[in-house]
């Protein structure tokens, strides 16, 4: 088993703007990987577990970086980092929920170089498909994790289909909640697709986390004024709390409306292999107070439909408890 | 007692390299002509080579050679080897190719093919026990310091499982008193199983190493804890005299325990060098460091213990399985229980164990190596003992701690001095912990606090090793200082006893240290707790040898008798005439032209052939002081350490939030007041990780590490230690340390883990997990009244 | 060009995976080939016999095995579709909709060997000696079916029966209702099984090519009326079939 912790050879493109970038990107197709922060790329490269032939480095697009207004809306350049997002007085007033899930990523290191972009494009951890190992996601015919005697205390209670791994993104939950869509830069032009409809989970793509094809570039994410300045919740639970993934995290936004909710979206990280959106609570929520008596009448209800395996299980109490910290908040 | 040095804060002269970044580690070096070698590892947990194919790789430009088990001496074993053809765990290293740089080695790596056939593996310990279990090792699967084969039968497996007593044969046991007596003499008797899990050793530094041949000397920079006493080890490995090798290991960027002696990598790239005539740099990757860098042994066990209505402990039964990986080790629970004996002193003891062998990375001592994983474990049973006697924590420690004439070990032999007691005391006053402790379970939303305390031990000294220190004519004195530089500034603390006897400036004096070419003397291991004692011992021999020498000389030069002189402000002069009196400058002087013992011409008999050879390169440069340490030794030196710590339990999370921490060294005299301070803070972090969050994780199916990232593994991070972690010590003199100091490295962590186990199992209402780590999805089911997701002992669990 | 894709199993070392779909290219191509060279060869050399649907109507299939023919076809439709468009890259969520018309097929060729075998004449469709004959012959003079349908249902047979032992065992590796995954079968044997599917696949295919050709064929239409209507007529029935070898009942 060789072991590899140098870069690999291969070619590095550094586009100054967003159409080179896409222009490569298209060019290149499959053999091109996309990089901006580089936190989870250089450990694929270096392992050697992903072996593309050419980087298109994005950091050098300045278009793609920072906060701005347009149209009533926020739009958030996909390479603004995440200390920045953490930091935009613009985010932390209108959307809380992203500032605060932007600062629990991973390490205050991480977090000056990941992007927003980066973040929410990130592969999943599965510890087997990060050795490099030819699992299902991997193209191959075979998952490790959900096996009778899998390590996958971290992995899925949700959405299981052959893969089992889980979305390890922070922000991708609360942008899931506020209902942001994504701008995708392709050949074609832009497209917009909403924040629920960019996670892809197994049944759909088991090799994709995303529906970034070839060619195309996450350029934006546009939160709507729908949910501006509403009530929120955020908490990741991990084993650390620096430079850690979430066992279970949640994401909350209340639309309230005399002392009742009038709509409620609750979404949970690190439970499936996307963002989950805990719709039966949602359903459940409206028209109730948001108090404790309320969230443990609702909790229940996010784990139904829900399968464990051999070591997740306590993924089952945690997501209700944090259910219920939303509502309690 | 007021001294010029000793209990007086310092600045070791490697720090600022350290904080600047000039201290130049191993992978910094680089030499003339040097080649990059790479590992190629078993993917598999057990198999053999049956092929190896390199051609495709030599043929590449670049590439100038590869080593295989083959051109190296045949192992013994369980010994860890350098390269194997029968590979007993995920990434034991099978072969090394070299090129002219990384990239081409690297890419080399890739094109080379091995093939493999697999044999039976085991990742758990007691499915190796059980009958028709498989052998990691060919050669048996336990090692009861022989290798054997050992199965149980499947009652003696299920009831071991299920936690009732053991009854498989465990092939090393020792004991002490009547212990059937002792347990009808208890007032109450509790018996719980556990499981602590290993983990890696984690060193920062990989252990790179760089090596070449010169005139037949092989020159090896590597990263090691210890320097003179990796020399036997290394020229061992090397298949040389100890003469011809040259170690140069400045600074070492964590070894933990995986670097006090000569480990396998040590020498490999000596041997490469030798058959390819090129300076070879052998870098470790971080997931290589994962395989090669070693674990803490794990421990399946089962526990029984015996307490009088006041809570004297009457009676201990231990029985323990060991993990003990791949390759020899197993000393853990012989240390555990030693460990259990000196705590708190029971009157009679037995200690069963079973060491056994996985197809996991290797495993060896790391901080408190048995001592502190049966802290994690025992430590919460005492507190249960208290909570049904109705008894303090801390008062039943009291009740058991030993003093200075306390006992230890099977053979319950003396201690030096001990001062648990007092440590105890002072630290629940710092602490407040009578009036803290009435808060214990309160509850605020969904967190419950509870404070609670725990205790370490690790024995803490040896003798026998040499001291060398030199005045040279320009006045300054060298002290030689075989100790190596494993992070503690023990090199520099225990130096300090030199300066003390001969009353120097701390500016005067200057360090030789860190290669061999720099004339070092024999010295212990840097390990065990021990550098503290055991080089103020004979750093301290040695100076009182080069203190007679001044004496000697000044009387011969000066008149009198040698008891007339004393030294102070770098001269000796004659009692109540300061005014007859030399400079250390004229001295040295003096002594080349005497020469003889005053040179170091002539060298004491006694002294180690590495000192003796160090005195002859040095002879004639100055005033020779050097000694062995055969000053006499009352018992063992024990380190002892107490940890008070307040923690906050989010019942709904799992999640563990310490909120206060004090730390209490009984470690004799404090040399180093700043020292101390920063190994008892930093080994509460230790400590903290091994009872909360550092994961070591195989998948029994096909024996793949889960851990070989830093991520991964999840060492303790600043947010997850407190803000304020306070540190103190007793500061009572050992007598049997010239200044009283006795060593504290690995106490200092168990009883952190202790503590912090004691404390989630206060807040949880007295729940005992029996076990390491305790994460949050434990907690989590444990209060969601779901079983755990792990089978019982099960050492893959986390 | 691959035709088998190999990748390393756990330990490292190599195992076949599948087939390589790069072939689905090739398959498609080569009956695409076949089936314009026949095009052409009948255009120019042949004189295609269309009789009329005259005459009193023979019974060819009893509605149970029409149903079961368009059951069988419906069911393999969707699994090409679910099994091939994401292996085109068209992302859906194909999985369970793969496995449940596997089991719809699964139990559709049940109940067709246990129907053909026990209360059929099960040797109408065994290709015997004596059908070479019709190779001599234009239009062939065949009994029930003629050496060409046999020769189809033979290979579509055993493309299928592979299809379905190896999709059955493909699915003891996914969750099921009924049972939850694991990894039994070794790697390399799981390898070989998706090659067996694969190939199976790409097999099916190219027969499924030929069958819709023939089948769309105005010489032939009357055989598809017959599997969708159930009868033949009299005039179809003396141009292609001896009724010495198969004499079918007027229909109701």
């Amino acid at each position: 088993m060789p072991a590899h912790d140098v870069m690999p050879d291969l070619t590095l493109y550094q586009p100054a703007t967003l159409d080179d970038a896409v222009a490569l990107a298209d060019r290149l197709g499959t053999d091109a990987w996309l990089v901006a922060g580089g936190q989870d790329t250089f450990g694929w490269l270096k392992d050697r577990a992903k072996r593309p032939k050419a980087l298109i480095e994005l950091t050098a697009i300045d278009a793609l970086k920072g906060v701005r207004e347009v149209d009533g809306e926020v739009e958030i350049g996909a390479l603004t980092t995440l200390t920045a997002l953490a930091a935009e007085p613009l985010v932390r007033e209108r959307y809380p929920l992203l500032a605060q899930a932007a600062s629990h990523v991973a390490s205050p290191q991480i977090r000056n170089m990941g992007t927003l972009g980066g973040n929410l494009c990130q592969d999943t951890r599965c510890w087997y498909y990060r050795r490099g190992l030819n699992c299902y996601r991997a193209g191959g015919n075979i998952c490790y994790a959900d096996s009778p005697q899998g390590m996958n205390r971290e992995h899925c209670i949700f959405g299981a289909s052959r893969c089992v791994a889980v979305s390890p993104s922070d922000t991708a939950p609360a942008l899931v909640a506020l209902e942001a869509r994504m701008v995708i830069t392709g050949p074609g032009g832009v497209r917009v697709l909403p924040a629920e409809g960019f996670f892809l989970g197994p049944e759909i793509d088991i090799e994709h986390m995303t529906a970034l094809r070839p060619g195309e570039v996450l350029s934006a994410v546009r939160l709507p004024a729908k949910w501006a300045g509403r009530p929120c919740y955020f908490e990741k639970v991990a084993d650390r709390n620096v430079w850690d993934f979430a066992l279970v995290s949640i994401a909350a936004v209340f639309d309230e409306q005399a002392g009742t909710i009038r709509e409620a979206r609750l979404v949970s990280g690190g439970v499936a292999t996307t963002p989950k959106r805990l719709r039966d609570v949602e359903n459940a929520l409206r028209g109730r107070p948001r108090n404790a008596a309320t969230g443990d009448t609702v909790a229940a209800l996010a784990n139904r439909g829900a399968r464990t395996l051999n070591h997740n299980h306590f993924k089952l109490p945690l997501l209700e408890n944090l259910v219920r910290r939303s509502l309690r908040a | 007692m007021s001294y010029l040095h000793i209990g007086k804060d310092f600045t070791p002269p490697d720090v600022h390299a350290k904080v600047t970044g000039k201290a130049r580690y191993v992978e910094d070096f680089a030499v003339d002509g040097m080649v990059h070698a790479r590992l190629y590892t078993s993917p598999m947990p057990h198999g053999r080579v049956t092929a190896i194919d390199a051609s495709a790789a030599l043929a590449m430009a670049g590439v100038v050679g590869i080593l295989t088990a083959d051109d190296l001496p045949p192992p013994e074993a369980p010994n860890a080897t350098m390269l194997t053809n029968e590979p007993v765990y995920v990434g034991d290293p099978i072969l090394a190719v070299a090129a002219v740089d990384e990239q081409t080695a690297e890419a080399a790596l890739d094109r080379i093919r091995v093939t493999m056939e697999p044999l039976p593996f085991v990742v758990d310990p007691t499915d190796s026990l059980r009958p028709g279990g498989a052998s990691a090792r060919q050669e048996g699967n336990v090692y009861p310091r022989e290798l054997k084969d050992l199965h149980w039968t499947r009652d003696d497996v299920e009831r071991f499982l299920s936690g009732q007593e053991p009854t498989g044969a465990a092939p090393e046991e020792w004991r002490y008193g009547d212990l059937e007596a002792a347990f009808d003499d208890a007032d109450l008797v509790l018996a719980e199983s556990f499981v602590t899990a290993g983990y890696a050793h984690m060193s920062m530094e990989p252990r790179s190493v760089l090596s070449y041949w010169q005139n037949g000397k092989c020159y090896v920079y590597g990263s090691t804890q210890s320097q003179s006493f990796v020399m036997p080890g290394l020229a061992r490995a090397l298949g040389v005299e100890m003469k011809d090798v040259v170690l140069i290991s400045e600074f070492c960027g964590g070894g933990f325990g995986s670097k006090i002696a000569a480990y396998p990598m040590l020498a490999l790239p000596g041997h490469f060098a030798k058959k390819l005539g090129r300076p070879v740099m052998l870098r470790i990757t971080r997931e290589q460091e994962y395989y090669l860098g070693s674990a803490r042994v794990g421990f399946q066990g089962w526990m029984r213990a015996g307490f009088k209505a006041d809570g004297k402990v009457t009676a201990v039964d231990l029985y323990i399985v060991q993990d003990i990986g791949s390759q020899r080790t197993g000393g853990d629970a012989s240390s555990a229980g030693g460990a259990v004996s000196i705590l708190y002193q029971p009157d009679a003891m037995r200690l069963r164990s079973v060491p056994v062998f996985t197809n996991t990375t290797p495993r060896g001592a790391q901080r408190g190596p048995g001592q502190n994983q049966i802290a994690a474990v025992f430590e919460p049973l005492l507190d249960k003992a208290a909570r049904q006697l109705g008894i303090d924590p801390v008062a039943i420690r009291v009740r058991n701690a030993p003093d200075s004439t306390g006992t230890v070990n099977a053979e319950q032999g003396p201690v030096t001095s001990a001062y648990l007691k007092e440590a105890l005391q002072q630290g629940a006053a710092l602490f407040d912990w009578e009036a803290r402790r009435q808060h214990n379970g309160q509850r605020q939303g969904s967190k419950v606090r509870a404070v609670a305390v725990g205790q370490g031990y690790h024995s803490a000294g040896a003798t026998g090793y040499d001291g060398l220190v030199r005045i040279t004519p320009d006045g300054r004195v060298h002290l030689h200082v075989g100790v190596g530089n494993l992070g503690t500034y023990s090199y520099a603390s225990t130096a300090r006893a030199a300066a003390e006897v001969l009353q120097c400036r701390w500016e005067s004096c200057e360090i030789h240290r860190g290669s061999t070419d720099a004339h070092l003397p024999w010295s212990s291991y840097q390990a065990g707790s021990n550098t503290s004692f055991t080089h103020q011992r004979a750093n301290y021999v040695a100076a009182m040898d080069a203190l007679a020498k001044i004496r000697a000389i000044a009387a011969a030069t000066l008149g009198g008798a040698a008891d007339d002189y004393e030294v102070a402000d770098e001269r000796v002069f004659r009692r109540g005439q300061p005014a007859r009196s030399m400079s250390y400058a004229e001295v040295s002087a003096r002594a080349i032209e005497l020469g003889g013992s005053y040179s170091g011409a002539e060298a004491p008999d006694d002294i180690h052939e590495v000192t003796a050879r160090a005195v002859q390169a040095l002879a004639g440069t100055g005033l020779i002081g050097v000694a062995k340490d055969t000053m006499p030794v009352r018992g063992e030196p024990p380190g002892l350490a107490v940890a008070f710590i307040e923690v906050e339990v989010d019942t709904e999370t799992g999640k563990v939030d310490i909120v206060d921490y004090l730390g209490v060294a009984e470690c004799g005299t404090v040399v180093h007041p700043m020292g101390l301070h920063a190994q008892i803070r930093s080994g509460a972090v230790w400590g903290f990780g091994m009872a909360a969050l550092e994961r070591h994780v195989y998948d029994p199916q096909n024996g793949l590490p889960a851990h070989v990232g830093f991520y991964q593994t999840k060492p303790p991070t600043y947010l997850d230690v407190p803000v304020r972690m306070s540190a103190t010590a007793v500061d009572l003199p050992d007598p049997d340390a010239p200044f009283g100091a006795r060593g504290i490295g690995e106490p200092v962590m168990g009883c952190a883990t202790a503590a912090w186990m004691c404390a989630v199992s206060e807040a949880l209402g007295g729940h005992l997990f029996n076990r390491t780590p305790v994460t949050p999805d434990m907690i989590v089911n444990h209060l969601a009244g779901r079983a755990p997701s792990t089978p019982p002992l099960a050492t893959n669990s986390y | 060009m691959d035709i088998i894709e190999l990748r390393q199993d756990v330990w490292g070392r190599e195992v076949v995976a599948g087939i390589s779909w790069d072939l689905l290219w090739l398959v498609a191509a080569a009956a695409l080939v076949a089936i314009t060279s026949h095009l052409l060869v009948s255009a120019f050399l042949k004189k295609a016999v269309r009789p009329a649907p005259g005459g009193r109507r023979l019974t060819r299939h009893a509605p149970a095995d029409r149903a079961f023919h368009w059951v069988m076809a419906a069911s393999v439709f969707v699994l090409l579709i679910t099994g091939v468009l994401p292996i085109l890259g068209i992302r859906f969520a194909w999985l369970t909709i793969h496995w449940v018309a596997g089991i719809v097929l699964t139990l559709a060729v049940a109940f067709h060997m246990v129907r053909s075998l026990f209360w059929q004449d099960a040797k109408s469709i065994w290709v015997v000696p004596r059908d070479l004959g019709e190779l001599r012959r234009h239009p062939p003079r065949a009994a029930k079916y003629t050496l060409a349908q046999k020769s189809m249902h033979l290979a579509m047979a055993v493309v299928v029966l592979v299809v379905i032992g190896t999709g059955i065992l493909l699915m003891t590796v996914i969750d099921m209702p009924w049972w939850e995954r694991s990894n039994w079968l070794d790697e390399s044997t799981l390898g070989w099984m998706f090659v067996l599917h694969g190939a199976s696949t790409l097999a099916l295919v190219a027969l499924i090519a030929l069958h819709v050709y023939f089948a769309l064929r105005p010489e032939k239409l009357f055989y598809t009326r017959s599997m969708i209507k159930g009868w033949i007529s009299e005039n179809e029935h003396r141009a292609h079939h001896d009724p010495a070898r198969w004499l079918p009942d007027e229909t109701a």
